[in-house]
């Protein structure tokens, strides 16, 4: 069953108008992008720029992880058979998959809204929500964090699949580790805290 | 011990958290363990890493399936790469399946050589090893002393050690016959060594210098495979497991020197066979998000079955095929509990 959870609304303004990105971004984006638009196979080098950044935007909005897994994976391919259509407009790329995903959030809220249907039912037409730089802040945090953690010693990086993905007890993930329970608590602890200083010095 | 208690504390949150989805209420906000709250509250969404993969490979599928083919449906249930965690625990993307005889006496030699932990040992009736496993690092090794299907086959096996020295004594104390003591000339850059064992399976023992791991990780245990026209392994895996190449040395004419190539969260290593590093046709353990489909590529890019795609008893979707290289490869989905 989907979760049902407000989709928020905003101004049908252009979802780049709030985004500013790292400097990073446009430069050579542009050409990534009118490769893959030649020829799709370098779609993926796109896929892997922006996996996480999508991922993080549909996880804040809807907190059920097949529902978030099912809308990330729909602006994708959404995105893979539109992008002959794309046309560069300065606005980072970024921001063309977010409106994506932000009509696909929406597109999902009505369908379940269908089957449960509710006085409050989101308005019938596509509302892009206005992202502020603000929430694309927030998003690059999550990104890089999610990032981050693929760097991880491996037993760490074991830990926090098992706990926080998988959800986990300290228990079974200490047996399956064949480790003590304190030592898996400490290894969480010692996870959080690389994170957390790596993100810090990240930020400067 | 005051470490000790972060931990704890830390841990109090994060229970609370997944129990209840929210941010635990502070009474007393302490601001070490506020801001170690922040980021555990960002892991709970952290993406499943097979997720990742998958929707890779199925947007990797569809753009080879639309190359000359048609409109491929948006959207449809047909790509779906969630809500699938298709690998067994405890297994990566990829595992050597070793089979010799006798498989008992082979798993002595992976405790003394290589430190290995034997987490599973399933007995045949006439008392043989029908499946066993053996942690070695972050990986494994899979044991079996077969059968008519499944003969014995001895493989090549690169493993990354943090002492290769003392992992090289040990294995010639433990039988086995040295090609060349590790040494920092290998053309890896690693200080490498190789081994033969008394069961007929090479072990190259490496300990990884200035090689960045990618974002798997460092692999303990990776199947390394000599081949015959090494390069068009390549294909054959992208295609059937939506296999990755990571790292390809060719030479000028194009035969593979060496070549990374990654299946899901692990990664097995090819080269043109060499001197005494000949063509070992061995098994291989591979999990893929979709069992079926990875069959049926598999048959259209030229395999032979082995096994068509059947429920395995121990609660895998589960196929056999063999390359052109005679190398098998246990295909197989983790159908969860």
């Amino acid at each position: 069953m989907a979760t049902r959870r407000p989709v928020r609304k905003g101004s049908a303004k252009d979802v780049g108008e709030g985004v500013r990105l790292g400097t990073e971004q446009s430069a050579g984006e542009r050409g990534l992008v009118e490769a893959a638009q030649s020829d799709p196979a370098k779609f993926e080098v796109l896929y892997k720029l922006h996996f996480e950044r999508v991922y993080a935007f549909v996880a804040s909005r809807v907190r059920e992880r097949s529902t978030a897994e099912d809308v990330t994976s729909e602006v994708f391919h959404k995105a893979l058979a539109s992008l002959p259509s794309y046309e560069w407009r300065g606005v980072p790329f970024v921001a063309w998959l977010l409106r994506i995903a932000a009509n696909a959030i929406i597109n999902h809220a009505k369908r379940a809204a269908r089957e449960f249907p509710a006085p409050d039912d989101p308005p019938d037409r596509a509302v892009a929500p206005e992202l502020q730089a603000s929430e694309m802040r927030a998003i690059e945090y999550r990104a890089q964090l999610f990032r981050l953690v693929g760097r991880l010693p491996e037993v760490q990086k074991q830990v926090v699949y098992e706990r926080f993905v998988e959800q986990r007890s300290i228990r079974e993930i200490a047996q399956r580790l064949g480790k003590t329970e304190g030592a898996v608590k400490q290894l969480q602890l010692r996870a959080v805290q690389n994170l957390r200083a790596q993100m810090e010095g990240g930020h400067g | 011990m005051a470490k000790r208690s972060l931990a704890l504390q830390l841990n109090e949150v994060v229970q609370w958290m997944l129990v209840s989805l929210r941010p635990r209420p502070e009474e007393s906000p302490d601001r070490e363990l506020a801001s170690l709250t922040r980021v555990a509250q960002v892991l709970r969404e952290l993406p499943r890493e097979e997720f990742r993969v998958a929707l890779k490979s199925d947007l990797q599928r569809r753009v080879s399936m639309s190359e000359g083919t048609a409109a491929v449906p948006v959207g449809t249930g047909e790509t779906k790469a969630s809500a699938v965690h298709y690998q067994r625990p405890g297994l990566t993307g990829i595992t050597p399946y070793i089979i010799v005889r006798p498989a008992a006496q082979f798993i002595e030699f992976l405790k003394s050589a290589f430190e290995g932990v034997e987490r599973m040992r399933m007995p045949a009736p006439d008392g043989s090893i029908m499946h066993a496993e053996v942690a070695i690092g972050n990986g494994a090794i899979e044991v079996s002393d077969g059968n008519e299907q499944y003969p014995t086959a001895p493989g090549a096996v690169h493993l990354y050690v943090d002492d290769p020295d003392a992992t090289y004594a040990r294995t010639l104390q433990a039988g086995a016959t040295s090609f060349y003591a590790p040494t920092d000339d290998h053309p890896s850059g690693d200080r490498w060594g190789a081994v033969k064992d008394s069961f007929g399976n090479h072990w190259y023992i490496a300990k990884p210098r200035g090689w960045t791991p990618g974002p798997e990780g460092l692999r303990s245990v990776q199947p390394y495979l000599h081949l015959r026209e090494a390069h068009k392994m390549i294909p054959f895996m992208e295609t059937v497991f939506g296999a990755e190449a990571i790292g390809v040395h060719k030479s000028p004419e194009g035969i593979v020197h060496h070549a990374t190539i990654r299946i899901g969260n692990a990664t097995l290593e090819i080269d043109e066979a060499h001197a005494e590093f000949q063509p070992m046709p061995c098994h291989l353990h591979v999990y893929v998000p979709d069992t079926d489909a990875a069959y049926a590529r598999a048959m259209d890019a030229g395999a032979t079955s082995i096994d068509a795609p059947r429920n395995a008893p121990y609660g895998d979707r589960a196929a056999g095929v063999k390359d052109a290289w005679g190398n098998s490869w246990f295909i197989a989905t983790y159908l969860g509990q």
